[in-house]
């Protein structure tokens, strides 16, 4: 048979359509891949968290990591928060050295909030998480008549996640200092 | 040859079952060709993409790997579906760059039974640090507990150049171990606070260190 012989009897119906089911499926395949891993981050520490939170990790050692590629170049602390019974407040300073970063991941492992320390000076950060943005958050210290003593906290529209805080591990002399002042962020369920 | 007269209704029937069966093999033939083409085309080039990444999802520096939406909520669904997959913190790349290298810049694996120098010089005021890991992400035991050196942690020479000496056994300056990892990965991890890293423009990408091969065993 030639190749023209071939040309003419080919199933030109199938062939144009195979691009195009590819297609699909590329499409399909790509999105659904996040939520068919049972591998990701998320899921790998949640066990290992307590609820709303904020925990100190233990050092990054050889057969204890608890992610893949999790460099011991840092401390962390994590809280697994979940804002479905109401907000939950996050507050951590980060101080002036350069590496400190606190970030508010989904379970997809998105960052919904982002935030580095600036050299120079400490950042404070207060953060309200909240189900949705349209969230009630109580009637504000100004309403009541109340001067507030501290900034308002940023609200953040996240339903489930995990807050980190993360300190550069600059070696054994500054450990007290960096637990310090990881242990000294807070994560707990709101009252307003 | 059979003549007319010699035609049976068995060979009759026979001859229609032999065609009815070509009929029906080249149909069949055709849809296994389709279904194969559609299995490999689809999920091959999804796998490339959110496996090996392009142009468009990564930023390519020598053996240097970074995937410039990672963590970042308008991230496209190939980088969410490779953190995903890798199952990695990873932290905004607003802020934060991670690159991967798996091959040194000659192209070659990175390998344990190899000796390497990475060196580099610091990018700008940026906090940074340098891992190893073997090529599952895991950190590799050594009685040191060296793993990593970062930008307060590394012996910098005067020319704010730095080497690293990947090696099984200890060497002078800044050695990282590798003994007995098999295939290693280093991952390069650089902090601004300052801007988004991602979103300056006229600005020269951070210089990445080079990793050389000295010896194998």
């Amino acid at each position: 048979m030639t190749l023209r012989d071939r040309l003419k009897h080919a199933n030109w119906q199938l062939i144009l359509a195979a691009p195009v089911a590819a297609g699909i499926l590329h499409i399909c395949a790509t999105l659904a891949a996040p939520y068919l891993t049972a591998a990701s981050a998320y899921s790998r520490l949640v066990p290992a968290l307590p609820l709303n939170k904020m925990q100190v990790l233990a050092d990054i050692t050889p057969g204890a990591e608890p992610l893949p590629f999790l460099s011991p170049d840092a401390r962390y602390a994590l809280c697994r928060f979940d804002t479905s019974n109401g907000p939950v407040t996050v507050s951590a300073t980060l101080p002036p050295d350069p590496g400190w970063m606190l970030a508010v991941l989904s379970p997809q492992g998105d960052n919904v909030y982002a935030s580095a320390s600036t050299p120079g000076r400490p950042t404070p950060i207060t953060l309200a998480l909240v189900p949705s943005e349209e969230h009630f958050l109580g009637v504000t210290p100004e309403a009541r008549g109340i001067a507030r003593d501290a900034a308002p906290p940023i609200p953040i529209a996240a339903q489930r996640g995990i807050v980190v805080m993360r300190g550069p591990d600059r070696g054994f002399s500054y450990r007290r200092e960096i637990e310090a002042n990881l242990g000294a962020a807070r994560c707990s369920a709101a009252h307003f | 040859m059979l003549s007319h007269s010699a035609l049976t209704p068995f060979h009759v029937v026979l001859h229609k079952v032999q065609k009815r069966v070509a009929i029906l093999f080249s149909i069949l033939g055709d849809w296994a060709a389709f279904i194969g083409a559609v299995l490999i085309l689809g999920l091959g080039t999804s796998w490339y993409m959110i496996d090996v990444g392009t142009p468009l999802t990564t930023a390519r520096q020598g053996p240097w790997v970074g995937w410039v939406s990672g963590g970042r909520a308008d991230a496209d669904p190939y980088t969410r579906a490779h953190f995903a997959r890798l199952g990695t913190l990873q932290l905004s790349a607003e802020m934060t760059l991670t690159y991967v290298a798996y091959t040194d810049s000659g192209g070659r694996r990175l390998h344990s039974s190899c000796d390497y120098v990475v060196e580099g010089r610091e990018p700008g005021t940026n906090w940074w640090s340098l891992s190893v890991f073997n090529d599952h992400g895991e950190l590799i035991a050594n009685p040191a507990q060296r793993y990593a050196f970062t930008s307060q942690s590394i012996a910098m020479r005067p020319d704010g150049t730095f080497v690293v000496a990947l090696a099984r056994d200890a060497r002078p300056g800044n050695w990282l171990p590798t003994g007995g990892a098999g295939r290693l990965a280093l991952m390069f991890t650089t902090i601004d606070s300052t801007a988004p890293m991602l979103a300056k423009s006229g600005v020269a990408p951070i210089p990445l260190p080079e990793i050389r091969r000295i010896q194998c065993r």
